[in-house]
């Protein structure tokens, strides 16, 4: 039968999972397979898994329970092993690399941060600091301008947003970088503009933790600031 | 044992994640197994396409070109100015290497005013909470993520605007 695996912790992992259940409905049981020093958390996979949001969320679960107790890989949504025979394989055979990976995560944390700017705000602002801009609006917005002149406006503003995004991200991303022990950026959706998890170590936390606290106070007017975490660390496995 | 699973109570209690915020993370980034088969998740590629638009085509042009004629430039001068000085500094030129210097400067000044941070974050996790279970309601209707990434995105700077009121 096909397994859905959610996890590899270490063997020792206290693996405290009694009142949690599995994707699929009725819920999957969590149980686990072992091999040598390593764990795998997996439940019996459903026919029809799809991303719906019950799932999704015991998916997450799981990972933030194991978390909380040790290290944890925690695996993409929707992995599947055509058994436990099979899982038990993959954990012998990744076995050294498994272990060098849940060694190095004790201890850290994700955390994930998402920024938006408030649009209104961003373009108030290029009108402000863009004498150019300022003219096209004032031309355009008096009916007297040419539909080109419209399209300048947007392409011009639209540039200088562009810029101002990526100055501000690459300036956040800076601002939080000494605290933590590596970032990955990736691509931002809806109306934000920043998209970064930061791995973090304990005792960088606080730190960490205020800077951005303060970052999002002095950009709060314009921006939001939207960090999420403790995680488990899925953009550093 | 009783068989009725009351997931919905003990649902993200102590969670400090809203779930909708970490889903690119949950759907897209986690250790990948060669020999496990990732089950066909129809519309997980659909949530990438929801990136973030390029700017670059006629009709944002003309969608900014209208924005901007639409605001109100007089009511607009009250700016606080350490945030102009700010972010003045940092696009200036769009040089990275000058942003690192103003807002490390600014944190740094901040920081020496921050002595507790506990009580701020705490109002962030409740926010999440709040936005938890706007998307909780969502999903009764919903409940796959696929469904409408569209309608996702859209529904943000309303629950921005709410948000902002409540500050």
């Amino acid at each position: 039968m096909a397994v859905y695996v959610y996890s590899i912790t270490s063997k020792t992992h206290p693996l405290r999972l009694d009142d949690l259940h599995g994707v699929g409905e009725p819920p999957g049981r969590l149980r686990t397979v072992t091999a040598g020093a390593l764990c795998a958390v997996v439940s019996d996979a459903p026919e029809d898994l799809r991303a719906k949001r019950r799932d999704v969320l015991a998916h997450q679960e799981v990972q933030e329970r194991l978390m909380a107790d040790e290290a944890v890989l925690p695996l993409r949504f929707g992995m599947t092993a055509e058994n436990d025979e099979a899982v038990r394989a993959v954990l012998e055979d990744g076995a050294g690399e498994y272990q060098e990976q849940l060694r190095n995560l004790e201890g850290v944390t994700e955390y994930n941060l998402k920024v938006s700017w408030e649009e209104e705000a961003l373009l108030r602002r290029i009108l402000e600091e863009s004498q150019q801009a300022r003219e096209l609006n004032a031309a355009t917005r008096s009916g007297s301008g040419s539909p080109e002149m419209s399209l300048a406006l947007g392409e011009l503003v639209a540039e200088e947003a562009e810029a101002r995004h990526q100055a501000l991200a690459a300036g956040i991303v800076e601002a939080l970088r000494p605290y933590a022990r590596d970032d990955r950026s990736s691509s931002p959706g809806g109306s934000d503009f920043l998209n970064v998890s930061f791995l973090v170590q304990e005792d960088q936390e606080e730190m960490f933790l205020a800077t951005e606290i303060s970052l999002a106070n002095q950009l709060g007017e314009e921006c939001q600031f939207r960090l999420r975490g403790p995680l488990p660390p899925y953009s550093f496995v | 044992m009783t068989v009725v699973p009351q997931g919905g109570g003990s649902v993200s209690r102590g969670s400090t994640s809203s779930l909708y915020d970490v889903l690119d993370l949950i759907l897209d980034r986690g250790l990948v197994i060669d020999v496990f088969i990732r089950v066909s998740l129809v519309g997980i590629e659909i949530l990438k396409i929801d990136a973030r638009i390029v700017v670059a085509s006629v009709d944002t042009y003309l969608r900014f070109a209208e924005a901007c004629n639409r605001l109100d430039l007089e009511s607009g001068s009250k700016q606080p100015s350490q945030l102009t000085d700010l972010v003045g500094e940092i696009t200036e030129g769009g040089a990275e290497g000058k942003s690192k210097g103003a807002l490390t400067g600014a944190v740094e000044a901040v920081k020496d005013s921050l002595t507790g941070n506990g009580e701020e974050e705490d109002e962030e996790e409740d926010e999440g909470e709040d936005e938890y279970e706007e998307n909780e309601e969502d999903s009764q209707e919903e409940p796959e993520y696929e469904a409408e990434p569209r309608q996702q995105s859209r529904r943000r700077p309303a629950r921005k605007a709410s948000r902002r009121q409540r500050e």
